[in-house]
């Protein structure tokens, strides 16, 4: 039952009808437990290794994402999640001592291809970090910078149409429309990170990697976030760090938990909440893990 | 609009290098340059700005290069980017004369301008030395005849009555330029070299040759590998050689900062030219020297006896190219210049005698080369 | 329980604490006392050495504008001297003897009759008639009205003798002496007479040299700076050049002065004593420094940044320069203006290329030949005239003016530009 790292077998469709009461995985099997592939997936990974200098931070991992779903990746700290979301985006190109191997694919086009330009990759696959990092600029040049180097908008006021689209659908725009040209940095920090949410949505792009980006605020910041990211499920695909298990379950669809360099089981979230198959999972949902 | 300036700064850099470095030799130059000793340094200042202010030629550049290094530039070649005048408080040695044969410069007039006293001076709070040139020399070189031996030993003396029983009993403390002074190889050669001249076998060194200064190398308990076969050199190894021991402090080239330390200082003498003597008479005393005290007149006739005479050489290749050459020469020859009366002398350079200025007069008025006898 | 002999531990230990801390900043504190003590004796001692420089002692003569003399062929090479030695004469009709005669004419500055002739030159209705006019008096004199000359020491040991001295007082008496504000320092060339020198040309050459040092270091200094922060691949070669940058920095500036005597003199032949050299040399001198602050100025912008901008498709010289550079630009132009101050008071390798010189008329290009600030005092320090004490000091306040001024203004930038994150 067990999916193998080196399966070059079509993905397994997950179905309602695979709720069977699995054998649970023992804790020393690093394989992938659960359903990592989807039927026509939006980007698909096989076979990554990250290496930072000599060490090996991601080992071998191998998963789909779907159109328009919401994926959370969870795991204890230093597993890996961050180094493997920017892998989605060549972030990690930024890292001298950082090498990547194995394929990654955007609608079956290698990103790490040698013909691959990152500029238009990056456009298509947008991040918001762990930390708010606006500009130090004003509000609206933090939204137009993206549009603007990309060539989105041809007058002013396509632009601004953009800013206030994005601002409306990070739900910034009420709070800001009378300070536009204020400095971003002058926000809160929940305003911030939905700053730079509407920062990476104004570029129109269809997956939007998130890096923890409610671990510095507070609940009703957080609320806010979850309810954005919820309405922005419906057009882009997301893909989103967390260490909320709160967060996972009422967020997203599926849900990966890493462990050391490995991922060790994908699953629709209810489920793998519920009946996690591999042991480290249980310990790890279950605060028993450490 | 970042990047556009950046470029049009990177383009305006490239072109402000590539004409800086684009522009080389053709530039004309429209002024005289000169190069050379420090000591002449106040004298041709004095002399240039007096003919650039007064005519309409631009003001010589006059640089104070030492002579030595004076007189390289200058044997370095013809064209404007070599000097045209060089100052120096020595002649022109034989060799800086083949470098500016070897260089295509082959006609160069010598100029004496005059006299400069270099004076051992001390506050006026203290009494007047009386010294002699063996006294300076005793109190001052790094080796010295052992009174009963006569050979070579690391100096012993401390105070000047121990140099000399008629000196006052006060240690010796001497400020005084450093080596790459020309002050410090005229106060060598002229003092020193004439109080090592009063021990006879130091004098038959300088005379001897070969196997000779062998010998005397051995009375004097000189070390062999000082040897050569010229007894000179030796000789002026043991004169010009300065004690180490902290009783000579090396002052700087500013002399005006030692006459300062000597008024903080009343037991310290000091070594100076004449012209920091001259203007700071209120301060500082000069001392005797062979009983002779450094006035204008003493130096001027000769019987003071540390003066050494002042020079500058011309290109004459250069005189009829840049313009103000022959202008400068003939305000530097001039009697309101050069003269007992005239301007020099109020600045501390001691003017020659009559004859003499005639003679170097009518060579600058020929432009008479030099010929190395 | 515990907490109780926890507490008490604590308590036993913080009055040693509160001492140490106590010594530490009483250390701190007497450190800055001693470091400012030095600094205001500094200060007041050039101050004080200084001060009178900027005032100068004029007298008033009545002068003819006698026809017979100045009207010759060419009026600007006139006996101008004759006229100033004249009145003289009729001021002080006693005074017979040859050798008097020339003290007394020593007590005007001999540059009189250079301003003599521009004002005719001026005003050619002067001549035939009789002006009074202020001039400027001999060095001896001005150090006399100053005291610095003291009047009770014997004849001999002064460099005025008591009959100039009563020539002095005779025109004090007349009110035909006077202090006046000494424009000529602030806007004359280098003279051999202390009266009549002034810092002008000095100025202008330090002038031309910063801005070709500026106008080449500032560039290249901030492009290679950006080039080895942010794009260059970290290697043996970079590492090599980077450990050269930081050498160079260190090397002592004399040795640009050789190396510019080579290359900029030597092999390109430009002309010696220019100020285009000394920038070229300036420039060398100063690129290393501009390079290191500029990268630790690179470092110090938070990565974040570099990640927002890459993070939604920017290139990476977008993201630096639209970036990271502006936020790195105060920190740059602080070190490209203390690099600049360092390089105003910088001397030693312009003796190399030739601009230790005296040099009378002010630059007006950048091969000109020309002096810098710092050459100009050193120069008159070692001037035998005592009135170029006072100068020397005064022009040391001067550059101290300028150099606190482009401190300042790295200080200001800093301040105004400086973001917080
Ligand atoms: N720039 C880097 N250089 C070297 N090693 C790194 C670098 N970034 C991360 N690592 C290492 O890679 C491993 C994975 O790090 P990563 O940041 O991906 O963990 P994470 O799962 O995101 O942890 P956290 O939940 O704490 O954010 C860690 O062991 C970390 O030390
Ligand atoms: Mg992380």
């Amino acid at each position: 039952m067990l999916q193998t790292l080196s399966s070059t077998t079509p993905p397994v469709i997950e179905s309602g009808n695979q709720t069977k009461t699995r054998a649970r995985v023992s804790r020393d099997d690093r394989n992938t437990a659960g359903h990592p592939f989807v039927d026509k997936p939006r980007m698909s990974c096989r076979d990554v290794n990250v290496y930072y200098g000599d060490k090996k931070a991601i080992n071998s991992v191998s998963i789909d994402i779907a159109e328009n779903e919401v994926l959370a990746m969870i795991g204890p700290s230093g597993c890996g999640k961050s180094t493997f979301l920017r892998c989605l985006n060549r972030m990690n190109d930024t890292i001298a001592i950082c090498r990547v191997d194995g394929t990654i694919k955007l609608d079956d086009q290698d990103i790490y291809d040698k013909k691959i330009d990152v500029v238009p990759l990056r456009a298509q696959v947008g991040m918001v970090f762990q930390k708010p990092n606006p500009f130090p600029k004003s509000i609206y040049e933090n939204v137009a910078y993206g549009p603007r180097i990309h060539g989105l908008a041809d007058a002013k006021t396509e632009l601004d149409a953009i800013v206030e689209r994005s601002l409306i659908k990070a739900g910034l725009w009420d709070e800001v429309k009378d300070r536009l040209d204020q400095p971003g940095t002058g926000l809160s920090g929940g305003q911030q990170q939905r700053l730079c949410i509407a920062r990476a949505i104004a570029v129109g792009p269809e997956v939007i990697l998130m890096d923890e980006p409610c671990s510095a605020l507070d609940p009703i910041a957080t609320a806010t976030i979850e309810e954005l990211i919820s309405e922005l499920k419906l057009q882009y695909t997301i893909v989103i760090v967390t260490h909320n298990m709160q967060q996972a379950a009422r967020v997203s669809q599926r849900t990966a938990y890493f462990h050391l360099g490995d991922l060790l089981e994908v699953g629709q979230t209810d489920k793998l909440f519920t009946r996690p198959s591999h042991q480290l999972t249980e310990d790890y949902i279950t605060g028993r893990f450490g | 609009m970042i990047q556009k300036s950046v470029t049009i700064i990177a383009v305006a850099v490239a072109l402000l290098a590539g004409s800086a470095l684009g522009t080389s030799k053709a530039i004309a130059r429209d002024y005289v340059s000169i190069v050379g000793s420090s000591t002449v340094y106040p004298f041709a200042t004095t002399v240039a700005e007096q003919f650039g202010k007064s005519t309409k030629f631009r003001t010589p550049k006059v640089e104070s290069t030492g002579s030595g290094g004076g007189l390289k530039l200058f044997c370095s070649g013809i064209g404007v980017s070599h000097p045209d005048i060089s100052n120096a408080s020595r002649r022109i040695k034989k060799s800086e004369y083949d470098t500016c044969q070897a260089n295509g410069i082959e006609d160069i007039i010598e100029v004496k301008v005059g006299y400069d006293g270099i004076v051992l001076a001390n506050s006026k709070k203290s009494i007047t030395m009386k010294l002699a040139r063996k006294d300076i020399f005793l109190a001052l070189a790094k080796q010295v005849p052992d009174s009963k031996t006569g050979k070579l030993i690391n100096n012993p003396y401390r105070t000047w009555k121990e140099v000399n029983p008629s000196l006052p009993d006060t240690r010796i403390e001497v400020l005084g330029p450093p080596p790459t002074s020309g002050t410090r190889d005229a106060f060598a050669e002229l003092a020193m070299e004439g109080g090592a001249k009063t021990f006879a076998d130091l004098t038959a060194l300088r005379k001897a040759r070969g196997d000779e200064v062998k010998i005397l190398m051995d009375k004097l308990g000189i070390p062999e590998n000082a040897y050569n076969e010229k007894g000179k050199t030796v000789f002026k190894l043991v004169a010009h050689s300065i004690r180490e021991d902290g009783v000579y402090i090396e002052a700087g080239e500013n002399d005006n900062l030692i006459v300062q330390k000597l008024e903080a200082n009343p037991d310290a003498l000091g070594i100076f030219g004449f012209s920091f003597l001259d203007q700071n008479e209120d301060k500082v005393q000069g001392s005797f020297i062979d009983g002779h005290l450094p006035t204008f007149e003493g130096i001027s006739d000769g019987s003071y006896p540390v003066s050494r005479p002042l020079y500058f050489y011309v290109k004459k290749a250069h005189v009829s190219v840049i313009p103000g050459i022959s202008g400068y020469l003939e305000e530097f020859t001039s009697d309101k210049a050069w003269g007992d009366e005239g301007y020099l002398a109020d600045k501390g350079m001691i003017p020659m005698p009559d004859e003499e200025r005639t003679k170097f007069s009518t060579d600058v008025k020929n432009l008479t080369p030099l010929v190395w006898q | 329980m515990s907490t109780e002999k926890t507490m008490h531990i604590v308590q036993r230990g913080l009055g040693k604490r509160y001492r140490q801390e106590k010594i530490f900043k009483l250390m701190g504190l007497s450190a800055i006392l001693f470091s400012l003590a030095f600094l205001v004796f500094l200060f007041s001692s050039i101050f004080l050495n200084g001060y009178k420089a900027f005032y100068q002692t004029a007298v008033s003569i009545d002068i003819f504008f006698d026809p017979a003399v100045l009207e010759v062929k060419d009026p600007a090479s006139a006996n101008y001297n004759g006229l100033i030695k004249e009145s003289l004469r009729n001021a002080f009709p006693e005074v017979k003897k040859r050798k008097q005669k020339k003290n007394l004419y020593g007590l005007v500055s001999t540059s009189a009759s250079f301003h003599l002739r521009d004002m005719v030159l001026a005003d050619p209705g002067l001549v035939g008639q009789t002006k009074t006019i202020w001039l400027l008096a001999d060095d001896d004199v001005d150090m006399l009205m100053k005291s610095y000359i003291d009047r009770d020491l014997p004849q001999a040991d002064r460099r005025m003798n008591d009959l100039e001295i009563s020539w002095v007082d005779k025109l004090i008496a007349e009110g035909r002496v006077t202090s006046r504000f000494n424009i000529g320092f602030f806007t004359n060339g280098d003279s051999r007479e202390p009266e009549s020198a002034g810092i002008m040309g000095a100025a202008m050459g330090s002038m031309y040299m910063l801005a070709i040092t500026l106008a080449l270091a500032f560039p290249i200094g901030i492009g290679a700076a950006i080039y080895l922060e942010e794009f260059a691949v970290k290697n043996r070669l970079t590492d090599i050049i980077e450990v050269n940058i930081n050498n160079l920095a260190a090397v002592p500036s004399i040795v640009f002065g050789l190396l510019g005597l080579a290359v900029f003199l030597n092999f390109f032949e430009l002309p010696r004593s220019a100020p285009l050299v000394g920038g070229l040399v300036l420039f060398l001198m100063t690129l290393p420094t501009i390079i290191i602050t500029g990268r630790v100025a690179l470092q110090s912008v938070p990565p974040s940044i570099r990640e927002a901008a890459l993070g939604i498709g920017a290139s990476k010289m977008q993201a630096v320069f639209h970036h990271v550079l502006p936020l790195a630009m105060p920190g740059m132009l602080t070190g490209t203006i203390i690099g600049m101050a360092r390089a105003l008071g910088e001397s030693a390798p312009l003796l190399m290329i030739g601009m230790v010189a005296f040099i009378v008329d002010i630059p007006t290009g950048i091969t000109d030949p020309a002096t810098a600030l710092p050459v100009q005092i050193y120069l008159w320090a070692d001037s035998p005239e005592r009135a170029f004490v006072e100068r020397t000091s005064a022009a040391i306040m001067v550059l101290l003016t300028f150099l606190i001024l482009m401190n300042g203004t790295a200080v200001y930038l800093r301040s105004k530009f400086e973001r917080r994150w």
